[in-house]
C-alpha cells in the first residue's frame, strides 16, 4: 500500500467511517484521509510496517483516535505515539462517544491535543468532523516531516 | 504488786495449812507418816497453779512445817542427824514433783495455745472458704492426681455438681474436660512456671458442653513441692455464643460489601458501555435519517417525510435518555466534595442560567435571601435548577406565572428550602411517584423532559442526608420542597 493522508482516522465503526467521509466530504478532505480500524494497524501504518512497509515515511497532519478499539485501544495508541521521539509531535483529536470524565483525564495526560465527543446530532457531528478536518488539516501548520497539502 | 500476782503466794500459803492441818489431824487419830505425801501434793498442787516464786515459797514452808511439827524434837526447828536425810529427800522429791508440775504446766498452756492457734486458722480459712463459696467463679482445687479436694458453691452454680459429688472424683473425666493442647504440655508449662491459662470445655451435670477461660495456679508445700492445683474458671459459654454470632456477622457483612463492590462495578461497567456503546448506534441512527432527509426528501411524499422526521425525533429523544440516565448513576458513582454553598449565589447563578426559557414569559418572582449550607456544590446547583426549570415549565400554560423559593429553619436543626409555582399542580395520590427514575405524571407531548430529574433531586438530597417531598392541587400549583442538615 502505498498511500498518503493528511487525517490518519482509526475508527472501529464502519458507519462511523462512513459517517466521518461523508462530513469531511463536504469539505473535500475525504480523500486526504486513510483510514484504519484497529490500535495494532494504527501503529503499523505510523511506524511503516506490516502492510505499510512501503509507504512514504511522512507523519500524518493530524490523527483522529477513537478510544474504544478491538486490539489496541485508543489510550495505548496514544502513549506509543508520545513515547516515540518520531511520532510524539503528531497533532491527536480523540474522537469518541465516552464522555466520561476518566476518558478525558487519561487522554489529557497522555498528551491529547483535543478531545471530542461525537454529539448524537447528525448536523453537530457534521459541523464537528467538518471543523476539526479543516483546523488540523488545513489551517493548523503541521510539525516537518509531515505529508505534505496536495494542490 | 497487784492481787493477781499475790495470789499464787496466798495458794502457796493456804495449800500448806491445809496439808499442816490435814497432817495434824491424821496425827491425831493415829495414821502415821501422811505428812510428806500431804506437803508434797500441796508443793505440787501450788506449782500447778503458782509462779516460780510461789514454789520456792512452798518449798521452803512445807520443809520448815514437817521439820517444826513432825520431825524430833517437835516443835523446833532443829532437827536431829539422822533426818537430815529424810529433809533432803523431801526438799529434792518436793522440788521433783514442783519441776514436774512446771513442766507439765508448760506444755499444757503450750498445748492450750496451739489448740487456740489452731481454733483461730480453722475459723480464718472457714470464713475464707465461705468467702471463695461467695464469688460466682468456679473455683475448686484437685491434687497432683487430679482428684478434686475442693469445689466452691460457684463450681456447683456453673457445673451443676455439689462439693458432695465432686470433691473426691478425678476431674479430667468426671468433667469430661477437653483440653486445647495435650495435657502433657499443660502439665509441663504449670510445673515450670506455676501457672497455666486456656479455654477449657467441660460437661456440667445436664450434660451441656461449657465453654471456660481456665487459670491455674500450683500450690507447693513448705519445702516447694507441688501438692495440688488450685483452677478457677469463667463461665464463657455465652460470650463464645456471642463471638459467633459476630464472626458470622461479619462473614456475612464482608460477603455483602464484596457483592455490592462487585454490582457497582458492573454498574460503572455498564454506564461506561452506555456511554460508549449504546450512543454509537443511535448516532448512525439519526445521521442517516437526517441524511436520508437531506438527499431523499424531494422524492419523499409527505408521509414518508414524516416518518424519518420522527425517526429522527424520536432518536434524539434516546439521546437525552442516555444522557439523563448517565448523570443519573454518575451522582451515585462520584464522590462528593463538600464546602461551604452560600444557596443565595447559587440560586443567582441558576435564574441567569435559565434566562433562555423565560424569555417571553410572564413570570413573576418571588426569592428569599437564602443561607449557606455544606454540601457539594455543582450538585447543590442541579437541584435548584431542576426544581426551578419545573417550576418554569409547568406554568408555561399560565398567563401570569407565580414562581416562589424560600427556605424555613426548623429548630437549627435542618434547613428546608421549597420552590412553589401557580403551575398546572399534580394530584397528591401521585406524589409517591414523582420522585421515581422516568416517572411522569403529565404526558410527554404537553411536557418534554425524560422524566428523571427529581429522581435526580432526591439522590443528590439523599447524598446530602436530606430529604425531599412534594405538595400540589391539580391545576393548583404545586411546591416542592428539601431539607439538608446543619452540621
Amino acid at each position: 500500500m502505498n498511500v498518503l493522508g493528511r487525517i490518519l482516522l482509526v475508527e472501529d465503526d464502519s458507519k462511523d467511517v462512513d459517517l466521518t467521509l461523508t462530513a469531511l466530504g463536504e469539505y473535500n478532505l475525504a480523500n486526504e484521509v486513510v483510514v484504519v480500524r484497529d490500535g495494532a494497524e494504527a501503529l503499523d501504518y505510523l511506524y511503516a510496517r506490516g502492510a505499510y512497509g512501503s509507504r512514504a515515511k511522512e507523519n500524518p497532519a493530524v490523527l483522529l483516535l477513537d478510544l474504544k478499539l478491538p486490539k489496541v485501544d485508543g489510550l495505548e495508541v496514544l502513549r506509543q505515539i508520545r513515547s516515540d521521539d518520531r511520532l510524539k509531535l503528531i497533532p491527536v483529536v480523540v474522537l469518541t462517544s465516552s464522555r466520561e470524565e476518566r476518558d478525558i483525564v487519561a487522554s489529557y495526560r497522555l498528551g491529547v491535543n483535543a478531545y471530542v465527543v461525537k454529539p448524537v446530532d447528525f448536523h453537530q457531528f457534521v459541523n464537528a468532523v467538518k471543523e476539526l478536518g479543516v483546523f488540523w488539516a488545513v489551517i493548523n501548520e503541521p510539525p516537518p516531516g509531515s505529508v505534505a497539502r496536495r494542490n | 504488786m497487784s492481787a493477781r500476782a499475790l495470789r499464787p503466794y496466798g495458794l502457796a500459803l493456804l495449800a500448806i495449812a491445809v496439808a499442816l492441818g490435814l497432817s495434824l489431824a491424821a496425827e491425831r487419830v493415829g495414821l502415821e507418816d501422811v505428812e510428806i505425801p500431804l506437803f508434797l501434793v500441796a508443793i505440787a498442787v501450788t506449782i500447778w497453779h503458782g509462779a516460780p516464786g510461789a514454789g520456792a515459797v512452798v518449798v521452803v514452808a512445807g520443809v520448815l512445817c514437817v521439820d517444826y511439827f513432825f520431825t524430833p524434837p517437835l516443835y523446833t526447828f532443829a532437827f536431829e542427824h539422822k533426818d537430815i536425810v529424810h529433809i533432803g529427800v523431801f526438799v529434792v522429791f518436793g522440788l521433783v514433783v514442783g519441776w514436774f508440775a512446771a513442766w507439765h504446766r508448760r506444755t499444757e498452756g503450750e498445748l492450750r495455745r496451739a489448740a487456740d492457734q489452731l481454733r483461730d486458722e480453722v475459723a480464718i480459712r472457714t470464713r475464707q472458704a465461705s468467702l471463695l463459696d461467695l464469688t460466682h467463679d468456679t473455683i475448686f482445687v484437685h491434687d497432683m492426681n487430679d482428684v478434686i479436694t475442693y469445689w466452691n458453691r460457684g463450681a456447683e452454680e456453673v457445673l451443676g455438681w455439689t462439693a458432695a459429688q465432686a470433691v473426691g472424683k478425678r476431674a479430667p473425666e468426671f468433667l469430661r474436660t477437653v483440653f486445647p493442647c495435650p495435657v502433657e504440655e499443660l502439665r509441663a508449662k504449670l510445673l515450670r512456671t506455676g501457672r497455666w491459662e486456656g479455654e477449657l470445655t467441660k460437661t456440667g451435670s445436664d450434660g451441656k458442653q461449657i465453654v471456660l477461660s481456665s487459670r491455674w495456679a500450683l500450690l507447693r508445700d513448705s519445702e516447694g513441692q507441688p501438692f495440688a492445683i488450685l483452677e478457677s474458671d469463667n463461665d464463657i459459654t455465652e460470650n463464645k455464643r456471642r463471638e459467633e454470632q459476630i464472626r458470622a456477622l461479619n462473614a456475612q457483612l464482608e460477603q455483602r460489601t464484596l457483592e455490592l463492590e462487585a454490582s457497582n462495578k458492573e454498574l460503572e461497567a455498564f454506564a461506561y458501555s452506555a456511554s460508549h456503546d449504546l450512543r454509537a448506534p443511535l448516532r448512525h441512527v439519526a445521521a442517516y435519517a437526517e441524511l436520508l432527509q437531506k438527499t431523499a426528501s424531494s422524492v419523499l411524499d409527505e408521509r414518508s417525510r414524516r416518518y424519518v422526521a420522527n425517526l429522527l425525533e424520536s432518536a434524539k429523544k434516546m439521546g437525552t435518555l442516555i444522557d439523563d440516565l448517565l448523570a443519573f448513576s454518575r451522582i451515585g458513582r462520584v464522590e462528593t466534595r463538600v464546602t461551604l454553598v452560600s444557596l443565595g449565589e447559587l440560586l443567582r447563578e441558576v435564574l441567569r442560567d435559565i434566562e433562555p426559557e423565560t424569555a417571553g414569559r410572564d413570570i413573576a418572582w418571588k426569592v428569599e435571601t437564602l443561607p449557606s449550607v455544606h454540601g457539594d456544590r455543582s450538585m447543590l446547583k442541579v437541584v435548584l435548577f431542576n426544581l426551578i426549570g419545573n417550576a418554569v415549565k409547568f406554568t408555561g400554560s399560565r398567563s401570569h406565572a407565580e414562581i416562589e423559593i424560600g427556605c424555613s429553619d426548623s429548630a437549627g436543626k435542618e434547613l428546608t428550602v421549597y420552590v412553589r409555582d401557580n403551575g398546572v399542580g399534580f394530584d397528591m395520590k401521585y406524589a409517591n411517584k414523582l420522585f421515581g427514575v422516568f416517572q411522569r405524571l403529565h404526558l410527554s407531548d404537553d411536557f418534554e423532559g425524560t422524566g428523571i430529574g427529581l429522581a435526580i433531586v432526591q439522590r443528590i438530597v439523599a447524598r446530602h442526608g436530606g430529604r425531599v417531598w412534594a405538595q400540589g392541587i391539580v391545576d393548583g400549583g404545586a411546591t416542592f420542597s428539601f431539607s439538608l442538615p446543619k452540621t
